[in-house]
């Protein structure tokens, strides 16, 4: 069949953000909120004309998250081109519907509600869900699910039934050629093998996955998560962005909003080694504080805030949860160290040896040189203990922590690492398996070998 | 509704509740099991009752085969053409996939029907028999009215798409 | 979403970025597949001298067969796109068959629209042969003004387009096959629509005819006839006149929708399933709910239980 030359197609569908791409591309190709605009049945007729001033006038750079209307749609169904009025009545509202930065434009509206089918990693709404795929399936890949080959991605812990619903659209709805489906932390792993560190290719280690709305941390031994002894933390991406716009708000910058905060985050914000001595060295060297210029939409006026201990003080909050929240205290590296522990005694030093970032929160300045550090006195210290107390010489724990360039989208880029390889279609569940034994065959994928 | 389906439900309402009249019986054959006997290969004749067939017509029929523990109840729903056929098909393949939060669905139909449902004496014991029989009659109402529309949707959705597609050919 | 749209979007976005990167004087290092519809790829790479030049190449299944069709397919092409400003023509990429070189620095915007519209631009040019052919058998006099020429565009594995032009129209002929049952009865009542709905609809007459048969049409049965005529199989006819291809703008339009049918009348089907799915769910919801009336309270059996233990203390089994 001539789909072999046809990429996959890799869809990681989070919480917060879809990253959708094709298999052998080194970036996904569309990054947008998992968010879909749904009309009102109600007032659907009324809503052309308002969405398509807001999109004629975001439109040219726009096009980083959607461009062009979606339809043309609202005016010919009210047009009295399809005098049939069955057509306008019922029936056709499944297709006015807008997804990721289009359905947050669409959403101002108000003949559009806005809502997210994903809550913490699993879908909470199929309706919705299979009506985003379908609009990024056609729309923004531009492509025939007969002729590809899919890979998703699924949280740790997915019941399986989740599992069947998916398979349940891709099969039944789409007739996508094949299906694989895998868990985000494994992936993670794999999109490891890029950093230099790596030398062997082993699908064991610790993966600390921090996105917008929580960390977790999953320990995952040769390809299969050991979920007993997956943590979470509730401190993640908001919570870092929120606690830079609380320490604004302190100082009464001229410009607090969650917007200013998180762009601060994203271009100031690093992790330092010893919170004493940063500030110190602040107090020292005043060239260490940054001016941050907000510019607003019209570019009149420009407001400076200035950028000043936050700059360590914020990605601190994972080390020293105390100083942002009163109810969770456990530093980072002591629940990774809790994790692996939780673990089967033979795998923990693999888990050790290799702990894994990913996420958009992970990719702070040398924030895996001080996990490491921190990881590696906790280790020590034990180690230490226990030599004194059985009087045997221990043979020491490795620690390392692997930070790489792809760390932000790592759970794509290591699904198009995978997806790519030749032997991966041979991995996927192909329609005709589908047909053959019905949703089920999903509950189980084998795992992709060592390449 | 049409004449014949008033009667028709009335006798499958009426069948069902005479049949379902189950009591606990343990397996006569292993020993500390518990089984539905309908569903097991069944030496003794006095577990099984008859099985009683109620036809509207060669399309719609009930299969009750009742036992001493357990009731499984058949329905061959309406399917006039290739597209209720279809139609029917995913639709009770739907309902199958989520028999575990329908409790009395069985995952797998009786050949030459649509869909079984079996009840056992637990579920006469934790819910109310009268309103279980309603739930079938409803069913079999509910699936009738859902095949229908699907299809009038499907024409509809047709029309539609042909209409728009060709509409841009208009200048 | 109503309608696909004939541009590819990825690749408007994908030069819409490189082009404000490259204003901002960050050029972006790019290596990107892109795919479009009917096993067509589309690679975006920098040129390995220039970081400003950009290649964009297409490979397309339905290439061999269209450069078939006429003398020069990429000469075509190549008048097509040699007008835009930084847009130059090149050697094919290896692996692809045909690529176009960008230049960053003299790009507009509005040429970004038309290099990713170069899938339908490269499908357009069959469609382009008839319309020539079309015109110059007008012109002849009655009787010797027909032509057996049948343009082939192998566009998927069983499913293909004929072009044929004569003297009054165009007739454009999709032999289209369905794996899925589901899909075969599905698209069954769509192509009933298509043929029935310009009867019913006053407002569409104008529209291009449209005929529907299992057999090969006429127009075609000698192409067709050597192979086996399965019965899965279906043809659509639709009958261009002149009306439908007038302007050089109502002839792009024509082939864009042309090229696109397939994929809207299979997408169409998709998202019927898909409400399909919406509304199953929800009577799933409403048969549950029956279903849980009839559960008795929770409280009532409660009290009532006595769970029967052995003298050891274990649960009685029955």
């Amino acid at each position: 069949m001539s789909y072999l030359n046809n990429p996959a197609i890799v869809m990681d569908n989070g919480t917060g953000l879809t990253k959708l791409g094709f298999a052998g591309n080194d970036s996904p190709s569309w990054v947008f909120p998992t968010a879909i605009a749904t009309a009102q049945p109600s007032t659907t007729k009324k809503s052309s004309s308002g969405l398509g001033a807001t999109q004629s006038q975001t439109g040219g750079s726009a096009y980083f998250g959607n461009s062009t209307s979606a339809t043309s749609f609202n005016n010919l169904t009210s047009s009295a081109l399809l005098s049939n009025n069955l057509a306008g009545k019922r029936g056709t509202e499944d297709l006015d519907f807008y997804i990721g930065n289009e359905a947050l434009i669409a959403s101002q509206s108000s003949s559009y509600s806005l809502s997210y089918p994903i809550r913490h990693g699993q879908v909470e709404n199929w309706d919705h869900m299979e009506r985003f795929w379908e609009n990024s399936i056609f729309k923004y890949l531009r492509t025939e699910p007969e002729d590809h080959y899919f890979l998703l991605t699924e949280p740790p812990l997915n019941p399986p039934e989740n599992r069947e619903q998916v398979a349940e659209i891709f099969f039944e709805s789409f007739n996508c050629a094949g299906l694989y489906i895998a868990v985000q932390a494994v992936l993670a792993l794999a999109a490891s093998w890029t950093s230099s560190k790596v030398t062997d290719r082993s699908l064991t280690g610790t993966v600390i996955d921090s996105g917008d709305g929580v960390t977790h941390v999953i320990p995952v031994a040769e390809g299969y998560v050991i979920g007993s002894a997956i943590k979470n933390i509730p401190i993640a991406g908001r919570d870092i962005t929120l606690f830079i716009q609380s320490l604004l708000r302190e100082r009464g910058e001229a410009d607090t909003s969650l917007r200013t905060a998180e762009r601060i985050k994203q271009e100031y914000c690093y992790v330092c080694s010893d919170i004493v001595k940063e500030f110190n060295k602040f107090d020292r060297d005043p060239q260490k504080f940054a001016q941050f210029i907000v510019e607003n939409s019209e570019k009149t006026k420009k407001k400076v805030v200035d950028v000043g201990y936050e700059r360590f003080l914020a990605p601190e909050i994972f080390f020293n949860p105390e100083i942002a929240s009163s109810d969770f205290l456990t530093p980072l590296p002591t629940v990774v160290d809790h994790t692996i522990q939780a673990c089967p005694i033979d795998v923990r030093k693999g888990l050790y040896n290799n702990v894994v970032l990913s996420g958009g929160s992970t990719m702070f300045k040398d924030f895996g040189r001080r996990l490491q550090r921190d990881l590696k006195s906790i280790v020590n210290n034990r180690i230490a203990q226990s030599e004194l107390l059985s009087g045997t010489k221990s043979t020491g724990v490795d620690v390392q922590v692997i930070s790489h360039r792809r760390q932000r989208n790592a759970v794509w880029f290591g699904g198009s690492l995978l997806a790519q390889t030749a032997e991966f279609k041979s991995y996927c569940h192909t329609k005709k398996d589908y047909d053959e034994y019905g949703p089920e065959i999903v509950r189980n994928f084998s795992l992709f070998n060592m390449i | 509704m049409s004449q014949s389906l008033r009667p028709y439900l009335t006798a499958v309402r009426h069948s069902l509740q005479a049949a379902l009249n189950l009591s606990n019986f343990s397996s006569q054959v292993v020993e500390r099991h518990n089984r539905p006997e309908v569903e097991v290969p069944n030496a003794s004749a006095e577990l099984l009752l008859q099985p009683m067939h109620i036809s509207r017509n060669e399309h719609e029929q009930v299969l009750i085969e009742p036992s001493v523990n357990s009731v499984r109840v058949s329905i061959k729903v309406k399917q006039a053409d290739e597209i209720e056929q279809i139609l029917v098909h995913k639709f009770t393949r739907f309902l199958e996939q989520r028999a575990e939060s329908f409790y009395v669905l069985r995952r797998v139909a009786i050949p030459g029907f649509s869909i079984s449902f079996l009840i056992t004496n637990m579920h006469t014991e934790t819910m109310n028999t009268e309103k279980l029989v309603d739930f079938i009659i409803e069913f079999m109402e509910e699936v009738d009215k859902e095949i229908s529309e699907m299809k009038l949707f499907l024409n509809a959705r047709a029309r539609f798409v042909a209409e728009a597609y060709l509409g841009e050919f208009v200048y | 979403m109503l309608y696909l749209q004939p541009q590819n979007l990825l690749v408007q976005k994908t030069l819409t970025e490189a082009l404000e990167a490259n204003a901002r004087g960050t050029p972006l290092i790019l290596d990107r597949i892109i795919s479009d519809f009917d096993y067509t790829t589309l690679h975006i790479s920098n040129s390995p001298e220039e970081k400003a030049l950009l290649w964009i190449s297409i490979k397309t299944k339905a290439w061999l067969s269209i450069s078939k069709c006429g003398p020069d397919l990429v000469g075509y092409l190549n008048t097509k796109y040699d007008d835009l400003a930084g847009v130059s023509t090149c050697q094919p990429e290896g692996g692809y068959d045909y690529t176009l070189q960008v230049d960053l620095k003299a790009l507009q915007n509005d040429a970004v629209v038309q290099l990713s519209l170069l899938k339908v631009m490269t499908m357009s040019y069959p469609f382009q042969l008839a319309f020539n052919e079309f015109a110059s058998l007008a012109q002849l006099p009655e009787g010797s003004n027909t032509t057996e020429t049948v343009h082939k565009i192998e566009y998927r594995d069983d499913e293909n387009v004929f072009i044929k032009p004569s003297n009054d129209r165009i007739t454009v002929i999709f032999e289209t096959f369905f794996q899925d049952e589901t899909d075969k009865v599905f698209g069954k009542v769509f192509l009933q629509e298509f043929v029935d709905s310009r009867k019913r609809n006053r407002a569409i007459q104008s529209a291009p005819q449209v005929l529907f048969s299992h057999e090969p049409p006429l127009e075609i049965s000698k192409l067709v006839s050597s192979r086996v005529s399965e019965k899965s199989r279906r043809f659509i006819t639709f009958v261009l006149f002149p009306r439908h291809f007038q302007t050089p703008e109502l002839q792009f339009s024509s082939i864009c929708h042309l090229a696109l049918f397939r994929n809207y009348f299979h997408y169409h089907i998709k998202c019927s399933k898909a409400y399909m799915h919406s509304r199953m769910r929800y009577r799933v919801d409403t048969f549950i709910k029956v279903l849980n009336r009839a559960k008795l309270d929770e409280n009532e059996d409660g009290s009532e239980e006595t769970t029967r233990r052995t003298v050891t203390g274990r649960k009685m089994v029955y």
